[in-house]
């Protein structure tokens, strides 16, 4: 399958150049493109179908990631082999490392990015749901100038559907500086290896002194209405340690209040077991990194 | 719908007036007559057999456009032997006999080449998840396992 | 490394000749060929599974620039002969269902053909596709095959009057009387065994795509006719074909299969219809034409197998010996719609195959395919007997269990112990050592030491299991067999050409795709004439070059290939001795009394007597003067080879497996095997195949599976849903030997490869079942996926507590 004829190619240089280059066009006839590892599928099965693709590529501003006192700041353009190996994501914030590392295979990590991954927001993608629990901050800017920061909460909507509007770029993500004991960690499972995944779990927790709970956020992916975050399942989390038997009944609460589908991957009892025993895996990585370990 | 184009493929340059719509993979074949890269998909950039290197990084060539490579250096297969003589890693493939139909084979090179560069002494492990995206339906792997770990050896 | 020296190439490990241009990206596959101002052309192909066509509107199509024809199935019924025609069509009692390259009246299935779009430039061509409207008047979906048996009223082809496109019963002699009398004795003994073990097993829909698509390369010329380069393992059948089909006369049809192909595994062996289509438009238009498939196209269409449903029935005696089998089985062929195998002929095979290697009294064997509203099966590697080994192997564990035995120990007290022997489906081993290649295996897996492990990995709530599967396979299928099952002869072709500077050439009529042909038989050559496998190179697959051959298929190559160049090299040979005697004047000698090694040819009874190969080959083609009394000049022989009767080889393996009662998910910790491939050609290349093959058997049991929706709706066209192994998925497997020569081949060697991925599924089953017999769990359907097992302890948890 080959693209339907696309009308212009622009390569921008700044921001401001791609929001007017999308600005001359209706909403949604001009795209932008990341890594392209989504949206070329979709323009080569005509999914989509761009007059315009605005290639996203030379915009040095949207790439990379920084840590300052403020918090992280990872640029749009990211790639995910930069996200698996930057020092600043490996403790509080390796949930997002841990799912770039597994996405897909290496060339798409050389190519696919964080903004992309966000902006797409397949149902089976790991980015949506780890950052979910990492509770991340999307950076907007549109075509009237206006600079927008939105929850990742309210960011991701249903299934190939975000906050973003057609005219905005997403310039980065951000993150608030780590407390100092905290740790998250995502992990899914596919029929073959680093699949899109069946379902992927990840948890991002808070410890207190004592080394308990003081704040959990856990969000599942592969659900057929997108990525949900298991707030009943965060609540039963708090003040618990590694090792108590309650993580389990929290998780047992997350597979019974996560709506799950059945399909020719897996059926939704067997997607509710994987919600559990990701959910411990995850849980366990996560006080790890918390604790320094 | 054109866009002139400047892609190095291997040191040479390639400058040309092209659709947008058409892919990396079709301009290196079929602009740039170097055949080695091979399609093996529909639109879905799974089988890896496209694999080239954009900028020494392997990418999946069917699921870039031309023009996003403008600019920019691709090599692909045809670029990996110097002076006739084959590269480490496509000699091992040889001694290994790492290749029966030879379809997925230039795309596995292609990520290999690039694997090798920053993994130089990589576990059985590390290469099976670094060939996940490569399929390869002839040779159950085993063979190109042992071809990279023993380039590896004799490059380092 | 070309680490042999002196003359035994047979035997020795050499790198692959072919390997150098693969490895530069020089190979030429079907794509990579061109022709001047060559079109390409698309398929349209149906969005319904079963549907009648009440109209298909083009015109936008044509209208799109750069479009050069657009056609459908009503432009062409009258100027292509339908399908079946007699060159492709087996000698069995079926019914062939008559078929256009493009649907005509209805569609059968979602992904048949029913438009083709030509245009100059590709990306133009699926424009003007897309601009194809069908108008369809849906008829119900028949997807369930035993539903679709018992239907007479809604059939797939409304000229038969049922959905049965073929059944047979496989034992129990020709006539009705000796079946009955032969039933009724199974009867009896099920009635009277001791043991009795009956097991429905279903194996999904999965098959052996290639990493190449399917396409052709087509020209015309008024005065040469037809230069086809097609995808195919049997470019002479395709030929006859086109040539029937299209009227050609059959020395304007040249096929070509490119030299280099990427994987075939039987599913480029059909003579399909969409080349009829592209020689039918590279005449009309006398204009090259391209096709190349998409791997959406091919997932939809071909590539599809397995699909069985065997209900079997074993008795057995207490102390564990078989007395009597009885098996039912079902196909779902899908529409049978494809020349020379019309979706039936891999489950005849799968029912012949079913008794495997074990020593079974007497049995009751019977088949029954039906058609539906899917693609029809096309052949895949472990043709057809795929399922019917899965179903097998999993009943002789299950009877082994029910007699208190090892599953290891039964097998072995049940196997065949005297070659020859035919099965009691009339299946012919020739020679080999079963008990052999058992032992051999079981020397590698200390199973009294794994059953320690596993005992005390239990204590600590660990799951183990160990698995075996066995596997007797055909090496190259003989005419016997190929005659009834497919109009075709079996024997293998070669020509042997020697040229004057003592270089050879050697044409092989089969077309293979990545098998290491032109290594091989390099290597055998070179033994044969005391050259250096360097100095031979080797054609293969051009209709205008090559001998008759019936096509790569069935593990041939080793078996019938070969020998037929080895024994048009020993032709050679006496020619060439003969002249020795006569230029030399050797008194007594005879033809026999020569030895051809590095490079000279030697004298056995005066080693002074000697002169090089080159300089006797120059003499016999460049200066034929002076000869030995009736000779003539030249060295060039075609020989074919065909043993009496059918050939096997022989393999048996051993999984052991660790499952995660957590999840049902579970790690292979290692794969062992022993095989008899009889005498080994390359080493390498038969590890490659061995590996290949039981990866192959692997993917198929736990990632392929195509899936239609409930309205016949192809889900699984793309590799993203239709998963194969990757690297990462699998585990290295490690290969042993214990061969028998084969006494039928001039080496000894047997062909090898083709069935060996068909006791992959038992075997890893079986270790899966192994490791969960606390929990009395036993599997009796693929696709073997943790969800499956994972749901199969829950139920076992559930029935204990209660
Ligand atoms: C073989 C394969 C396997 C894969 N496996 C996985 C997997 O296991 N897990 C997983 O999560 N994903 C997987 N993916 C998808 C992959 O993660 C994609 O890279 C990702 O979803 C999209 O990122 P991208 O940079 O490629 O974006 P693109 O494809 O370029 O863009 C995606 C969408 O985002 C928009 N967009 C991109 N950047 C911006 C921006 N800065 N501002 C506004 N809009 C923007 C684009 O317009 C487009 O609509 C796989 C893909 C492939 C090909
Ligand atoms: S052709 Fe590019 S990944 Fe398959
Ligand atoms: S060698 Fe044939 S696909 Fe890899």
């Amino acid at each position: 399958m080959y693209p339907a004829i696309i009308e212009d190619y622009v390569r921008p240089t700044s921001v401001d150049e791609a929001l007017k280059a999308a600005g001359k066009y209706e909403a949604g006839e001009a795209m932008f493109l990341a890594g392209g590892q989504s949206l070329m599928q979709a323009v080569k099965s005509r999914l989509v179908r761009p007059r315009c693709v605005i290639d996203l590529q030379a915009l040095k501003e949207l790439k990379g990631v920084s840590a300052g006192g403020g918090g992280i700041r990872i640029g749009a353009m990211t790639r995910y082999v930069e996200i698996m190996s930057d020092p600043n994501l490996k403790t509080a914030y390796g949930a997002l490392a841990d799912a770039a590392e597994h996405v897909g295979d290496r060339q798409v990590r050389n190519r696919g990015t964080i903004g992309g991954s966000l902006c797409w927001n397949y149902v089976a993608a790991c980015m949506p749901a780890a950052n979910l629990a990492v509770g991340s901050s999307m950076e907007l800017l549109s075509a009237t100038g206006k600079k927008r920061a939105v929850m990742v909460d309210d960011f991701i909507k249903g299934p190939l559907e975000t906050a973003r509007a057609d005219d905005e770029v997403l310039l980065a993500v951000t993150l608030p500086a780590a407390p100092a004991k905290a740790g998250s960690a995502y992990k899914k499972w596919g029929v073959v290896t680093d699949a899109l995944p069946v379902i992927g779990v990840a948890v991002y927790l808070e410890l207190d002194g004592g080394g308990a709970i003081a704040k959990a956020r856990l969000a599942v992916g592969g659900l057929a209405t997108g990525p949900k975050r298991a707030k009943g399942a965060e609540a039963a989390l708090a003040g618990k340690k590694a090792g108590d038997p309650g993580l389990a009944a929290a998780l047992d609460k997350a597979a019974s209040e996560i709506e799950t589908q059945s399909d020719h991957w897996a059926d939704s009892t067997y997607r509710k077991n994987l919600i559990r025993t990701l959910g411990a895996d995850v849980l366990a990585s996560a006080f790890a990194r918390a604790a320094g370990k | 719908m054109n866009k002139t184009v400047k892609i190095t493929i291997n040191g040479e340059i390639f400058e040309q007036s092209v659709p947008i719509r058409l892919l990396l993979s079709d301009f290196i074949r079929e602009v740039a007559g170097l055949t080695g890269t091979h399609i093996s998909c529909t639109y879905e950039g799974v089988c890896g057999a496209c694999t080239v290197q954009l900028d020494g990084a392997a990418v999946k060539s069917c699921l870039m456009l031309a023009t996003q490579a403008d600019g920019h250096e691709v090599t692909t297969v045809e670029g990996l032997a110097k002076d006739g003589k084959l590269s480490p890693l496509q000699q091992a493939f040889n001694d290994h006999h790492a290749l029966q139909c030879g379809f997925c084979t230039p795309g596995i090179l292609m990520n290999m080449d690039e694997f090798l560069k920053k993994h130089p002494n990589p576990s059985d492990d590390e290469i099976r998840t670094g060939l996940i995206g490569n399929l390869c339906r002839c040779t159950g792997y085993a063979h190109i396992v042992d071809a990279v770990r023993d380039a590896a050896k004799r490059t380092r | 490394m070309t680490t042999k020296t002196g003359t035994n190439w047979v035997g020795a490990k050499y790198n692959r000749k072919e390997d150098h241009r693969l490895l530069t990206g020089k190979g030429r596959y079907l794509a990579d060929l061109s022709m001047p101002g060559a079109l390409h052309l698309v398929f349209v192909r149906s969005e319904q599974a079963h549907a009648r066509i009440k109209k298909i509107d083009v015109s936008a199509a044509k209208k799109l620039p750069g479009v050069v024809t657009v056609l459908t199935g009503e432009d062409i019924k009258n100027k292509i002969k339908p399908m079946p025609q007699p060159v492709v069509q087996p000698a069995l009692v079926a019914k062939y269902p008559r078929h256009w390259p493009l649907a005509v009246g209805k569609v059968k299935f979602h992904g048949e053909p029913i438009a083709v779009v030509v245009a100059r430039d590709k990306y133009v061509a699926e424009d003007a596709a897309e601009l194809i409207q069908a108008e369809y008047d849906p008829l119900p979906y028949i997807g369930d095959p035993e539903k679709a048996l018992a239907d007479k009223s809604n059939r797939v082809h409304e000229e038969w009057d049922d959905n049965i496109i073929f059944e047979m019963t496989f034992t129990g002699g020709a006539d009705d009387a000796s079946r009955a009398k032969n039933d009724a004795e199974v009867e009896r003994i099920f009635k009277s065994a001791d043991v009795v073990v009956r097991q429905r097993f279903r194996t999904h829909r999965c098959g052996m795509t290639p990493m190449e698509t399917r396409g052709a390369l087509m020209s015309w010329d008024d005065s040469d006719g037809l230069i086809a380069h097609v995808t195919t393992q049997r470019p002479h059948i395709d030929r006859l074909a086109l040539s029937d089909i299209l009227d050609i006369p059959a020395e304007k049809v040249r096929v070509i299969a490119p030299r280099d192909q990427g994987g075939g595994f039987g599913v480029k062996a059909p003579f399909y219809r969409e080349p009829i289509l592209v020689a039918y438009l590279a005449r009309e238009l006398k204009r090259p034409i391209r096709w190349v498939e998409s791997r959406q196209e091919h997932l939809m269409a071909v590539s599809q197998e397995r699909d069985q449903i065997h209900d079997i029935e074993i008795a057995a005696s207490k102390d564990g010996k078989l007395l009597a089998m009885r098996n039912r089985g079902i196909a779902d062929c899908g529409d049978g719609c494809e020349g020379v195998y019309w979706g039936f002929l891999m489950p005849f095979l799968g029912s012949v195959e079913l008794p495997n290697a074990y020593d079974w009294p007497i049995g009751d064997v019977k088949l029954k395919v039906a058609v539906t509203n899917k693609s029809a099966l096309s052949p895949a590697r472990a043709f057809g007997e795929l399922p019917t080994r899965f179903a097998m192997e999993r009943a002789i564990d299950l009877v082994a269990k029910k007699c208190g035995m090892e599953p290891a120990d039964f097998r072995r007290k049940n196997l065949v112990a005297h070659l020859p022997h035919t099965s009691i489906t009339g299946e012919y081993f020739d020679s080999g050592d079963f008990l052999k290649v058992w032992d051999n295996l079981m020397a590698q897996v200390d199973l009294k030491g794994f059953r320690r492990e596993q005992e005390a990995a239990r204590k600590q709530g660990r799951y183990l299991g160990i698995g075996f599967g066995l596997g007797v396979e055909l090496s190259g299928v003989a005419s016997e067999l190929l005659v009834p099952m497919e109009s075709q002869p079996g024997y293998g072709a070669a020509t042997v050409r020697v040229d004057p500077r003592a270089k050879v050439i050697v044409f092989e009529g089969d077309a293979p795709q990545g098998q290491g042909h032109e290594t091989t038989v390099a290597q055998a050559v070179a033994g044969a004439f005391g050259i250096h496998p360097s100095d031979i190179v080797v054609t293969t697959g051009d209709t205008g070059t090559t001998p008759f051959g019936s096509g790569t298929i069935g593990a041939r190559a080793g078996s019938y290939f070969i020998s037929a160049a080895v024994m048009a090299c020993a032709e050679l040979k006496q020619k060439i001795s003969r002249f020795m005697i006569h230029d030399l004047k050797i008194e007594n000698a005879t033809q026999d009394d020569f030895e051809f090694a590095d490079g000279e040819i030697v004298y056995k009874k005066n080693s002074n007597i000697r002169k090089t190969f080159r300089e006797m080959v120059e003499r016999i083609i460049m200066a034929p003067i002076n000869m030995p009394a009736g000779e003539s000049g030249g060295l060039e022989h075609t020989a074919f080879f065909e043993a009496a009767k059918p050939m096997i080889c022989f393999n048996a393996d051993c999984a052991k497996v660790e499952v995660d009662i957590r999840t049902g998910q579970f790690k292979i910790l290692n794969w062992t095997t022993s095989e008899d491939v009889g005498q080994i050609i390359n080493p390498q290349i038969v590890e490659g195949q061995m590996q290949g093959a039981v990866i192959q058997g692997l993917s198929n049991t736990l990632f392929e599976q195509f899936i239609y929706d409930e309205n016949g709706q192809q889900l699984t066209a793309d590799f993203e849903n239709y998963k194969l192994a990757n690297a990462a998925d699998v585990p290295d497997i490690k290969v042993t030997h214990a061969p028998t020569p084969c006494p039928y081949t001039p080496l000894g060697s047997r062909g090898i490869g083709e069935g060996r991925p068909s006791s992959v599924p038992g075997t890893i089953t079986n270790a899966v079942c192994d490791a969960l017999s606390p929990f009395g769990i036993e599997i009796a359907e693929l696709p073997l996926r943790p969800n499956q097992i994972w749901q199969l302890i829950q139920n076992a948890k559930k029935k204990a507590a209660d």
